[in-house]
């Protein structure tokens, strides 16, 4: 007979309270496609809660995570009929290894989070700039601003973000 | 920025996208999915959760009631500014980065992190107490905020009312009333009352600066800190009054140049 595993809602929830964010960016760059990254994280979390409700104990829960979403993401790019030239994780510039990976997750979560968290005026224009590629001038047309309170926010949001993501902790993300 | 955090920006910005990846969502959904009820988050580690599941038979009313009295909630971990009613009515705002837990019974209260305001609601029977890692806050009913998101540092301002300022519960105090601001290090035993407090201490919270026939160098490095900007200005000694909204630096400026007839450049 099995005995039953106690699961403790509240401990499972800090997992996921601390972890969500960066697995999304780490599937992010597997998929490059946000909505598709949080399914497979959300799948991930739910395969291992039935795992412990059957009884199996996961010894390093957080390294699980990271690998069955790394092996979910592989195994929908390659139904999708993708290459995937190799099980690493990788990003533009080249092979990393887990650890690494893990890390740069958790760093690229914290400016996601910064990010979000800037004043709305402030992030929209930073985004339409650095994610949109607009010049100043078009940015400043669009949304009926001075081209130079377009740099004065843009140039706020960077100093925001380098500040911001060395100080934002891993509680965070929530 | 290093190169390597110019990279992961890079990266962030060309997916990033306003609501996504929102761990809040994900979790409601989860429970969904599982049908969990929420839990309030409590501090107690999975080995007391086990014992206490092994004990219970023998220990069950006395575990409930001792869980209870141990219970901490861990109020909203905000990541915008954001303000939180508390059981006993008191109103909280926390600053980005702010953290907070409670605990209500006979007494009130509360450990937190980083910047917080508190409009705590009055109730003489039962002090609130603060507990701001290495600075230590008593209050009957008043509004003061702590910050404790310097390193070493914890400040408070009192905007209403009467507040017992000490680095811990047994320690010598400081008793501060209405706009008075102290501060306390680490190495430090009793705090230190600022000869000059800042009323725009609580700017952020305020949503507003307000100057009373402040020079505009003070005015400036107001800004400066607010907003990490720096200004030069035509003439630093000509004085301004005033409130402002926080949430335009440009038009703040703007009024500023023309109501003192200077010229103010960043740089």
């Amino acid at each position: 007979m099995k005995v039953p595993v106690i699961i403790n809602p509240t401990d499972f929830e800090s997992l996921f309270r601390y972890n969500f964010r960066p697995l999304c960016l780490y599937a992010l760059h597997y998929m490059g496609d946000v909505e598709a990254s949080e399914d497979i994280v959300q799948e991930c979390f739910l395969k291992l809660w039935e795992k412990l409700e059957q009884g199996t104990e996961v010894e390093n829960r957080r390294a699980y995570l990271y690998m069955t979403v790394r092996n979910r993401c592989l195994d929908t790019l390659r139904k999708k009929g993708l290459q995937t030239e190799s099980l690493n994780p990788n990003d533009t510039y080249g092979i990393i290894d887990d650890d690494d990976a893990a890390e740069r997750s958790q760093t690229e979560a914290k400016l996601w989070t910064a990010i979000d968290s800037l004043p709305e005026k402030c992030r929209e224009v930073f985004i339409l700039s650095k994610r949109d590629g607009l010049k100043y001038e078009e940015i400043a047309e669009e949304l009926g601003l001075s081209v130079n309170t377009v740099r004065n926010q843009i140039s706020k949001a960077l100093k925001i973000l380098k500040e911001g993501a060395r100080k934002i902790l891993m509680f965070f993300f929530a | 920025m290093s190169h390597s955090e110019d990279r992961h920006l890079d990266f962030v910005l060309k997916h990033y996208k306003e609501g996504a990846f929102d761990t809040e969502k994900a979790i409601g959904r989860f429970r969904e999915a599982k049908g969990i009820k929420p839990q309030p988050r409590r501090r107690i580690s999975f080995a007391a959760i086990a014992i206490s599941v092994a004990a219970a038979v023998l220990l069950g009313v006395f575990l409930f009631t001792g869980l209870e009295s141990r219970q901490w909630t861990d109020v909203a971990l905000a990541d915008a500014l954001q303000t939180v009613v508390l059981p006993d009515g008191t109103t909280v705002t926390l600053a980005p980065g702010a953290l907070l837990s409670y605990r209500m019974k006979d007494q009130r209260e509360v450990r937190m992190e980083g910047k917080v305001y508190f409009d705590v609601a009055r109730d003489e029977s039962r002090p609130f107490e603060i507990d701001a890692d290495g600075a230590f806050v008593r209050v009957l009913g008043t509004e003061f905020m702590v910050d404790g998101s310097e390193k070493d540092e914890v400040k408070v301002y009192v905007a209403d009312g009467k507040v017992l300022f000490a680095k811990n519960r047994k320690s010598e105090g400081v008793i501060l009333t209405k706009g008075m601001e102290a501060s306390i290090e680490d190495q430090m035993q009793v705090p230190e009352v600022e000869e000059t407090p800042d009323v725009n201490s609580i700017a952020w919270q305020r949503g507003s600066f307000i100057f009373d026939h402040t020079p505009l160098k003070d005015v400036l490095d107001c800004l400066s800190e607010y907003y990490h900007v720096s200004f030069a200005a035509t003439d630093l000694s000509k004085k301004l009054s005033g409130e402002f909204a926080t949430d335009d630096l440009d038009l703040i400026i703007t009024l500023i140049e023309s109501a003192l007839d200077v010229t103010i450049i960043r740089k």
